[in-house]
């Protein structure tokens, strides 16, 4: 599984003549099978980082290097907010949805594989239209895992589940991460999502990586757990002190 | 159930029509009684005059309508894919969409002939629109979120438009080129009336000129008839289809 280093990487993007810098000389690393998740406010960058990584969109400056092969573009897998299945393919064929030139046998025991893993099997044949935002989103999670990704982009995946779904497929996640261990890079705006989730919390502001935090907490992990909600503290206060910090410079520029 | 709710509207109609013409209320020259024109259709039938126009009619619709699918559908594809393209031609594109058809007939004549080009080329111009527009548009409108799936798997651009373009865009193709049956069908009948030796259009006008209230109306209900059964057949094939957008009951608890 491929690892990478983000260099002093930028993005501005132009509108109406006026530059917006949405990611401002981003470092990161990313080990190679590790799960990391960025967290941040809406509008951080968070977003526009993981467009990059998967080659939706084009740096403006900076350095993206993948550890296997080094310098290549690796096979990269997106999972989105919304589940984005073909209407007009059933669940079994939207899995299958990006295999092209193997055999109808590899075709069959790849999407077993993953409708199993993921609890569909029953709904294989089901189309987008007839199942739940649950399961939508659990076949969208197969179909990038069918694609077999070098690194696997995680947008917010979960973010218009309910509560109890929600918990349900962040456990599967992390099933899948620990069978498989694949590099897993997962953005979302719940502290709480990115501490359970995490091996890494990189926390992000205007476009900058504000903190790095290290969560070595054996999986399962217990939400209720002293370390836990200390993590949490933390990375709220990352955030929170980077926005007061803004709004003071912000409130001393205007005095000047 | 559903077929003979269906049919209380028309029978209710035609049991007026036979009303009237029993008791005298119409002119049996302007509207001849129902049984005068069922007895003119299978006269017809038997001697095969109807099928005979029915077929000529047939032939030119079908013929006109595949020439025209054949020339609108990839050019609205090109041009919808080649945006830049499309700039320059849609003034001429403009252009002649808002002539009708039938004002062209008179200069189609002088250029082709009352043979059966001209013919065709009305139905070109009148079922041109409707393929090319909802085409063009349905591929314009494209759902980018579902192209960037496609990008991320590295799809060429030929798989992203037979994977996920035309796919989406399918519905909207399936509506044109319902209406562009219709309009073929009907346009033909217009330059049939005006410039032809055969089909339903100039069984009417002939029946016109023989007096023979009765035939028009064997025209006009031939017309009717076949148009609602071949859109009937149309909207089969498109649910056969589009399959899965019937496909609405949910198979999941709340």
């Amino acid at each position: 599984m491929a690892g990478v280093r983000l260099q002093d990487l930028d993005k501005v993007y132009s509108l109406n003549g006026r530059e917006i810098k949405a990611l401002n000389g981003i470092n990161l690393e990313i080990a190679a099978q590790s799960f990391v998740t960025i967290v941040g406010q809406s509008g951080c960058g968070k977003t526009t980082l993981l467009r990059i990584l998967s080659g939706l969109e084009e740096k403006t400056a900076g350095a993206m290097i993948f550890s296997d092969p080094p310098g290549a573009q690796v096979r990269t897998g997106i999972v989105f907010q919304e589940p984005r299945l073909m209407p007009w393919l059933t669940v079994q064929q939207n899995m299958v949805f990006s295999l092209r030139g193997c055999t109808k046998g590899i075709i069959a025991k790849q999407a077993n594989k993953y409708l199993n893993l993921l609890g569909l099997k029953e709904f294989q044949d089901a189309y987008p239209g007839q199942i739940s935002g649950g399961m939508a989103q659990r076949a969208a999670l197969g179909r990038t895992l069918c694609f077999e990704p070098r690194l696997i982009l995680m947008d917010e995946p979960l973010s218009a589940l309910d509560a109890f779904t929600r918990r349900k497929l962040q456990q599967e996640i992390l099933d899948i991460y620990l069978l498989e261990k694949q590099t897993i890079v997962f953005v979302t705006h719940d502290v709480d999502e990115a501490v359970y989730l995490g091996q890494k919390v990189v926390v992000m502001d205007k476009g900058k990586v504000v903190d790095e935090i290290s969560v070595n907490l054996p999986y399962p992990r217990d939400p209720y757990s002293r370390d836990y909600a200390r993590l949490k503290e933390r990375i709220l206060d990352a955030i929170l002190q980077k926005e007061a910090g803004t709004r003071q410079n912000g409130s001393q520029g205007g005095k000047k | 159930m559903q077929i003979i709710n269906r049919m209380v509207i028309p029978f209710l109609l035609l049991a007026v029509w036979w009303a009237g013409a029993e008791i005298g209320w119409f002119n049996s020259y302007l509207l001849p009684h129902p049984a005068k024109v069922f007895d003119t259709a299978v006269s017809l039938t038997q001697k095969g005059t109807l099928f005979e126009h029915l077929a000529a009619s047939l032939y030119r619709v079908l013929g006109g309508f595949s020439i025209t699918f054949a020339v609108a559908f990839p050019l609205a594809v090109f041009l919808a894919l080649h945006k830049k393209s499309y700039y320059f031609v849609e003034p001429v594109l403009e252009f002649i969409r808002h002539v009708p058809p039938i004002a062209l007939i008179p200069i189609l004549i002088l250029w082709f002939g009352i043979g059966e080009t001209s013919k065709l080329a009305v139905i070109f111009l009148a079922a041109f629109f409707p393929v090319f527009l909802n085409t063009s548009s349905a591929i314009i409108s494209c759902d980018v979120k579902l192209l960037e799936v496609g990008k991320v798997f590295s799809f060429s651009g030929r798989e992203q438009f037979f994977k996920i373009m035309l796919p989406q865009a399918l519905p909207q193709i399936m509506v044109g080129m319902q209406l562009a049956l219709g309009y073929s069908w009907r346009s033909l009948i217009g330059a049939e009336l005006i410039a032809a030796s055969s089909g339903i259009g100039y069984m009417i006008i002939e029946a016109e000129q023989l007096s023979r209230p009765d035939i028009i109306l064997v025209g006009i209900f031939t017309i009717g008839l076949l148009g609602y059964f071949i859109d009937y057949l149309f909207l089969k094939a498109t649910r056969f289809i589009l399959h899965w957008t019937g496909r609405k009951e949910k198979l999941w608890q709340e």
